[in-house]
């Protein structure tokens, strides 16, 4: 493979571009987090119900913070600048922060949605939110899966998301 | 639930998380070849088609690996003659979105000179992978 030039940290200075790691490194928090709530939920225990519901409830804020405050100014970001990146290397590139922060939108529609049932009444609500949260953040943490990658289509496909400007008509 | 239960419940989700991503992976960027029925023209995508092959790299703004896939296209339509690049964002053309039935960003259809679709690449497109196909364009 003939690699040509790479964009570097140092080539682009103007562009605010984040370390890819970054997010990554959230999610795998954030799956341990939601393995924990699951964990918690299934106990069965008074207590440890609670527990879940609270910990699943600061789930979906930071999701919600995520989504509406950028990627950038999420708390793990700011974790992972204090303590991981300074014993990382430089990253080979930078990425666009809309992709991940699209991500976290993602995981507050699922989780907040999963909350508000839970709190209805509905069995299993938490439960089956946190799995299907925990395996969204796991794929992305361990596999660099890219979640905005499907789930943004299907949104265009169903006609929800879409411009529809002189070329579409 | 037992602590035994949970435990080999959450362990069962893991697994399942982890063959999910070893199947994606394995899917990813993997070519299919086109059957040569579904044809595209300068004015589908508004601009020339290349004149040995073309490109055409479907993206979004929210996909991270559209942008390693527009390197790897932009340097390989750079370095051979009459093969182009074409981006388009899925935002913008839902209706080729449904035509083509694209179901990831990025997805590359490779096109012969004639605009028929011979190839098509879902997940982050390889160098190589898209240069062998080039060839049997070029052979054909």
């Amino acid at each position: 493979m003939s690699t040509t030039e790479k964009p570097t940290l140092a080539a682009k200075p103007g562009q605010k571009g984040i370390d890819p790691r970054g997010p990554r490194f959230g999610a795998s928090i954030t799956a341990v987090l939601l393995l924990t709530t699951i964990g918690l939920a299934l106990a069965g225990a008074t207590v440890a119900s609670v527990a879940a519901v609270v910990l699943f409830s600061v789930l979906v804020a930071l999701f919600a913070w995520g989504a509406f405050a950028g990627i950038q100014r999420h708390p793990y970001g700011l974790l992972f600048k204090a303590l991981v990146r300074p014993r990382l290397a430089a990253p080979t590139e930078l990425e666009d922060p809309a992709p991940p922060t699209f991500a976290q939108g993602v995981g507050f529609v699922i989780t907040g949605v999963g909350l508000v049932l839970h709190l209805a009444g509905v069995p299993f609500a938490l439960v089956i939110a946190a799995s299907a949260a925990f395996v969204a953040a796991f794929l992305n943490s361990v596999f660099a899966y890219c979640l905005g990658c499907q789930i943004y289509l299907l949104l265009v496909r169903a006609g929800i998301l879409g411009r529809k400007g002189a070329a579409a008509a | 639930m037992t602590p035994l239960a949970i435990v080999a419940t959450l362990a069962a989700l893991v697994a399942f998380a982890t063959v999910l991503g070893l199947v994606w992976q394995r899917q990813n960027g993997r070519v299919r070849v086109s059957s040569g029925r579904d044809t595209i023209s300068p004015l589908d995508v508004a601009g020339p088609l290349g004149s040995s092959a073309t490109l055409l790299q479907f993206s979004s703004e929210v996909c991270a690996p559209c942008v390693s896939t527009h390197r790897v296209l932009t340097d390989i339509a750079g370095a051979s003659t009459g093969v182009a690049h074409v981006e388009i964002d899925v935002t913008d053309r839902p209706d080729l979105v449904s035509r083509f039935n694209i179901l990831q960003t990025p997805t590359t259809l490779v096109l012969d000179p004639s605009g028929t679709v011979r190839a098509r690449i879902g997940g982050a497109a390889r160098p190589d992978t898209v240069r062998a196909e080039l060839a049997r364009i070029a052979a054909a």
